[in-house]
């Protein structure tokens, strides 16, 4: 109890003094920038005062007697005491969040001694963000960086998004660490440090402490290749970790699976295609096995249907195809959408099995989303239009997503003679939130024990597959209704 | 015995007896848990406090939307007839009931799951109903989006084209909120009237004509 409480009091006496070592800190102005060394203290940043005031060709006095430092800047004049909060504008007092510190002849001030004391001297306007380590300064154009890491089966995909083309250069230094070169300074990134924590990557660091732009990868042993394919000129990129080589990394492989048909083929655009990116969603997984009967189970059946379709549409198009599930796993609605909306997919298509409780019936369906969902309450919900509710995330492309179903319903009558398939709408969690053009198709009835005979068939699948396909490309090579 | 075995049985004593308080304490609580999971399954349903209606009051004709037994609509509607009771709530509840029952006919088939029951009831001002399931609707429900989505516009539809004070139809389910119903229909909106996949007429509109399928292109 006794050494508790010792320590507890060691903690509370000398705590409030550790200091953290010295980091830099890039200070971005239009035209130059300076790395400064700023000290964090009691979780504030304590930024060198006369290194700016150099670098910004101010004057100043630095008085040892009276303990203070005047900048002067034509007819104005600022005057900073040490270890006081209050600085003097012209003879106006303006209160810091922190003490003005002095330690060996350096003058250290609060991030807001530039945004509340030097903006006023030069009328230079600093932003800064707090949880980060570089300011602003200044009209300096700082284009948002945002990461996303997703694992994708027996891949990691790491998805950049820049509002300015951007080149990367890679360079794996040691086999858990790679860093990525940006040609872009300064960035601002939405986020310092993107967490993931799988197999194949542990976390992504933005670092520009030496001021320039890079991302350090955490990453595994596992990580035997790493693959960068560039988007939307260069403003997006995929950045692909694979843990074996792609000859051995093809799941289990249906009858068609050809060995190199890894799920994230870098896709060789074709300029005329539009659909680049393909996302399959098997429904149901884990321990929701959608429908179950004698004649099978539905996540089983829409696993094995998603693995021949994209075997399918790489063999075909070339495109680049994903699987919200390549595993027996469960996911929810919101998690298969994001999938495809955090890869830029180009088509969605989320399959499912049908039920119905009359035993003969055997009828299949194409759903889109049925226009309207969630406009009420988005109208009430505010003016403010520019943050839309997720789930009105498929008003975008309901135009597109009506004429790909019009288009998958053609190709399917015709590779499937005597099925029906009817374009239906509904309001459906899976869809909703997808921002490109999405389908779900229901195939069949699994109560129907010759119906779910037939769809366990692997000619049936091929067939399946091949209607599927020949609509993805007639879509592809389409004029696509411009986006809602 | 040696003193270094005797002290290593009292500590396994120890350990063991702790142990066992653990096992019962964990089991009784798990055994508790059953049965108020038991008790809410069996017993779910509030006896309404007051009758549904009075005997003096007026019938009205509804229609009820239930699937058919094949083919196309999705639904397909059947006359029945209940009590004019002077609170809405009530004439919902009613309404409710008999889609519980089922239909009343071999052309068509029952909508709700086995044992999936209305628990409450409230209409916001807005003319939004709010509706609190049994667990059962969801876990008692075979799957399938079409399946799914007919059993959630027999709801819909049956208070929404009957009682014209109801707007729009928010289901529960075992008193929260639900993503979806069996994996696939977004319940996490109100829902309002759609006739585009019933043979029923808007009532504006409602003339002699041929019936109206569901599907928009076939």
């Amino acid at each position: 109890m006794t050494l508790v409480a010792a320590l507890g009091a060691a903690l509370f006496i000398f705590g409030g003094s550790i200091q953290a070592a010295d980091v830099s800190f890039p200070i971005y102005f239009p035209n130059s920038k300076l790395i400064v060394q700023a000290d964090m203290m009691n979780r504030t940043v304590y930024l060198p005062i006369k290194e700016i005031l150099g670098h910004l060709r101010l004057q100043y006095t630095d008085s040892v007697a009276l303990e203070t430092l005047t900048i002067h800047a034509g007819s104005n004049q600022l005057v900073v005491t040490k270890n006081s909060a209050l600085m003097s504008y012209n003879g106006q007092i303006i209160l810091l969040p922190s003490k003005i510190l002095r330690e060996d002849n350096r003058w250290l001030a609060p991030v807001e001694f530039l945004t509340l004391g030097i903006s006023r001297m030069t009328g230079l306007d600093f932003r800064y963000r707090p949880g980060t380590s570089r300011i602003f300064a200044g009209n300096v154009d700082t284009p948002e960086l945002e990461m996303n890491a997703q694992t994708l089966g027996p891949i990691t995909r790491l998805t950049l998004r820049c509002s300015t083309p951007i080149n990367l250069n890679l360079n794996r230094e040691n086999p858990v660490k790679a860093i990525l070169d940006i040609n872009r300074t300064p960035l601002d990134p939405t986020r310092e440090r993107l967490e993931h924590k799988d197999r194949l990557l542990h976390s992504v660091t933005f670092d520009d402490s030496d001021g320039d732009s890079k991302l350090v990868l955490d990453i595994t042993r596992e990580v035997t290749d790493l693959r960068i394919t560039p988007a939307d000129n260069n403003r997006i990129f995929f950045v692909d970790f694979l843990r074996t080589a792609p000859t051995t990394a093809t799941p289990p492989p249906p009858t068609l699976e050809p060995p190199a048909a890894v799920a994230t083929k870098p896709d060789a655009v074709a300029p005329e295609r539009r659909v680049r990116v393909i996302v399959i969603d098997p429904g149901h997984g884990g321990m929701d096995t959608g429908v179950k009967t004698a004649a099978g189970t539905e996540k089983d059946l829409t696993l094995a249907l998603a693995r021949r379709l994209r075997t399918g549409l790489i063999m075909r198009l070339g495109a680049t195809v994903l699987l919200t599930r390549d595993s027996d796993i469960a996911m929810d609605n919101e998690a298969r959408s994001a999938v495809a909306n955090n890869n830029q997919a180009n088509l969605f298509i989320s399959l499912h099995l049908g039920y119905s409780p009359n035993k003969m019936e055997s009828a299949s369906s194409i759903f889109i989303v049925n226009d309207g969902l969630g406009e009420n309450v988005s109208q009430v919900s505010g003016t403010n239009q520019l943050f839309l509710p997720w789930y009105l995330g498929y008003r975008t492309h309901r135009q597109a997503s009506a004429a790909a179903a019009t288009m998958l319903q053609q190709e399917l009558i015709k590779e499937i003679q005597g099925w029906t398939f009817s374009i239906r709408t509904a309001p459906l969690a899976v869809l909703s939130s997808a921002t490109m053009p999405s389908l779900l198709v229901e195939i069949g009835n699994l109560n129907n024990s010759v119906n779910g005979q037939t769809l366990a068939d692997a000619g049936f699948q091929t067939r399946l597959v091949n209607g599927i396909v020949n609509a993805v490309q007639r879509f592809s090579q389409s004029p696509q209704p411009a986006a809602n | 015995m040696a003193r270094h075995i005797k002290i290593g049985l009292i500590v396994l004593g120890v350990g063991f007896a702790i142990a066992l308080g653990f096992f019962v304490d964990v089991v009784g609580r798990v055994q508790s848990m059953m049965k108020n999971e038991r008790e809410t399954e069996e017993n779910p349903f509030k006896q309404p406090t007051q009758p549904l209606y009075t005997p003096t009051d007026p019938p009205m004709n509804v229609k009820l939307f239930f699937p058919p037994a094949s083919g196309d609509p999705l639904l397909t509607a059947e006359d029945a007839t209940i009590f004019q009771s002077a609170e809405i709530e009530n004439r919902a509840k009613q309404i409710l009931q008999k889609l519980q029952e089922g239909p009343h006919n071999d052309v068509m088939v029952p909508s709700l799951p086995k044992d999936a029951k209305a628990q409450d009831l409230f209409i916001s001002q807005e003319g939004t109903a709010f509706i609190d399931f049994s667990n059962a609707i969801a876990t008692n429900h075979p799957g399938g989006v079409l399946n799914e989505l007919a059993t959630i516009y027999s709801i819909v539809n049956s208070l929404t084209y009957n009682l014209q004070e109801i707007k729009e139809v928010k289901i529960l389910i075992g008193g929260v909120e639900k993503e979806t119903l069996a994996g696939h229909c977004l319940l996490l909106l109100p829902l309002s009237l759609d006739l585009s996949i019933t043979n029923v007429k808007p009532r504006e509109e409602k003339t002699a004509s041929a019936a109206v399928g569901t599907t928009l292109n076939r």
